[in-house]
């Protein structure tokens, strides 16, 4: 099942998770560590392009290692990643510097069906809710399902925010949404199950060039609001880095 | 020479190839051919490279005619093959004249068939892959009309008096069945659902008609999880086994969102997760519970069966001077000749 390897900066969990993945969880104690910990394993990982190891899904204090299970196997992968975590203990991460995101977001009405309903659960009036949600410069942690959703630490509301009993089939693209602790916003149209407080009218994903999505984990965004009337005046605009 | 074929009737069906393996790292789902096996022997048998883009059929009749002289392979669940009114072998290369159709009708016991061209196709890839991805809306499904180009053509290779079939490779067909057994490794998660988690051995789970390339949904016997505490979001592998409501149990399959909340009970090994690509809304399912030194000794062994096919077709087609083998009198003398 699971092995525990200490190097000098943290302690790791190894989880075998079927035969073509591994799950890989920090446990220093502190979240901040284990996210860092987690996303500089997986930069290593896809930058020693190994063959066989087909990438890393790095989250909050885990990284999921996928490989192909003919070219290399869950033992070999195992070694590989302890091999990782003790060169990044020698070596270190070059910190990189966060790019900045400003997304315009309509809030309420048909835009975030969900804000009176957060505002009555957090025991807020909806314009406190609107200003906590623009009051914060949030870190994109990782990118999330569906189609690489920028996933951040929720605003600094009072209590978790309960997910929809029945999630929705179908969420637009652009939603802003807030459940538990996180935030999010959806770049492509699918179901989900978060509350959505509003959305904004920028193009988050663009099929048409790689990556889909403009920002990587560790990039900072923030949200401010804009009228309904000016929806239609961001029409066609892609999510950019702020120059 | 490129060759050419014509869609006549799609019914569901789509190119893809063995899937986006660099997609989950950018928060897209792996996808590609759900019956990896057969994917991979549709192509080999057609004479192209395992990944090679190729046509997923899911559960309806398909029609296309030839437009050139083609040389196909139709693997995946048994059903009926007739090419210009002539039944034929699935598993096997197959010649088309040009002109003549390729029917695939029945598709049965099973949900999806692979037909592989010889040549393949060159069609639009997103990361490194043309498989569909419904999500971002990228992919190339099938229609009525649609005309695509093979990189190749290859002329009718066929007993010439009776139009018998002239491959006879006699390669392994897996056994399709409509109660498979699936083996499963225990989950990371699997204490947190205590002694229930036995129930996922003692069940006799049915596949529910919500059922699709995301994930099964099965009926029965639910294992719980014993705790309430909050799951971070977590990258998922394919094949995971989650229990997200207290209806059914959620198999995720390729198109699965690569990362979710949820404790993962067990995870389907690589070879079963063919299996349950091919199985249908009411077919019943029993889970086996197995280690990964076995699934991964079960999955090599499975490649070294297509490793042999691809021999014996890269001999067979080198002779016949189809494709990149070289043709006896091609080969360049040894040296000193």
């Amino acid at each position: 099942m699971a092995t525990t390897t200490t190097t000098s900066q943290t302690t790791l969990d190894i989880y075998e998770s079927g035969d073509a993945a591994l799950r890989v969880v920090a446990r220093s104690g502190d979240a901040e560590t284990n996210w860092a910990t987690v996303h500089s394993l997986a930069g290593w990982l896809a930058a020693a392009g190994v063959e066989g190891i087909h990438g890393a899904v790095p989250t909050y204090d885990s990284v999921l290692v996928e490989f192909d299970p003919y070219l290399t196997s869950a033992r070999q992968v195992r070694a590989f990643v302890l091999l990782g975590m003790r060169q990044l203990d020698y070596v270190g991460t070059a910190p990189r510097e966060p790019r900045r995101f400003e997304v315009p977001v309509v809030y309420g009405g048909d835009y975030g069906p969900d804000l009176g309903r957060v505002a009555e659960h957090q025991g807020l009036d909806v314009e406190d809710v609107i200003a906590r949600h623009t009051a914060k410069t949030y870190v994109i942690r990782c990118l999330g399902a569906p189609a690489g959703s920028p996933m951040m630490d929720g605003p600094d509301f009072p209590v978790p925010v309960p997910r929809l009993k029945d999630p929705r089939l179908s969420v637009p693209a652009g939603a802003v949404s807030v459940a538990g602790r996180q935030a999010v916003i959806a770049p492509a149209v699918a179901p989900g199950g978060w509350c959505v407080i509003g959305q904004t009218p920028l193009t988050v994903l663009d099929a048409t060039r790689e990556p889909l999505v403009p920002y990587v984990p560790g990039d900072e965004l923030r949200f401010y609001r804009i009228p309904a009337d000016d929806f239609g005046n961001f029409a066609g605009q892609f999510l950019e880095a702020r120059p | 020479m490129t060759g050419s074929l014509v869609i006549l009737q799609p019914g569901h069906s789509v190119v893809t190839d063995l899937g986006r393996t660099k997609g989950p790292a950018f928060g897209l789902p792996v996808n590609g051919a759900l019956d990896q096996y057969s994917a991979r022997a549709a192509n080999i048998l057609a004479g192209n490279e395992d990944n090679d883009p190729l046509f997923e059929l899911t559960a309806l009749d398909f029609r296309m005619r030839a437009t050139t002289d083609l040389l196909i392979a139709v693997t995946g669940a048994p059903l009926d093959l007739m090419v210009g009114g002539r039944e034929c072998p699935q598993w096997e290369p197959v010649s088309v004249r040009a002109g003549e159709v390729v029917a695939v009708r029945g598709i049965r016991t099973g949900l999806r068939a692979y037909i592989a061209v010889h040549g393949s196709f060159t069609v639009p890839s997103l990361l490194g892959s043309c498989a569909p991805d419904t999500v971002v809306g990228f992919g190339l499904k099938l229609v009525e009309g649609f005309r695509l180009e093979t990189r190749k053509t290859t002329a009718p290779i066929t007993q010439p008096h009776f139009g018998l079939p002239l491959f006879r490779l006699g390669i392994t067909k897996p056994v399709f069945t409509t109660n498979p057994v699936i083996d499963v490794t225990d989950g990371p998660d699997v204490t947190e659902f205590g002694d229930t988690a036995e129930l996922l051995f003692t069940t006799q789970y049915t596949v529910s008609p919500r059922s699709n390339h995301i994930g099964l949904r099965l009926g029965g016997a639910l294992p719980e999880r014993q705790l309430t505490s909050e799951v971070l979001s977590r990258g998922v592998p394919v094949g995971a086994i989650e229990v997200p409501s207290r209806d059914e149990l959620l198999v995720l399959h390729r198109g699965r969102g690569v990362t979710a909340g949820y404790p993962v009970l067990a995870v389907v090994t690589s070879r079963s997760l063919d299996l349950l690509a091919q199985a249908r809304p009411g077919h019943t399912v029993t889970f086996r519970k197995t280690t990964v030194a076995e699934a991964t000794a079960m999955h090599r062994t499975a490649c070294l069966e297509l490793d042999r096919l691809r021999n014996t077709i890269n001999t067979v087609f080198g002779l016949l001077g189809i494709g990149a083998g070289q043709r006896w009198y091609e080969l360049s003398p040894a040296s000193g000749a």
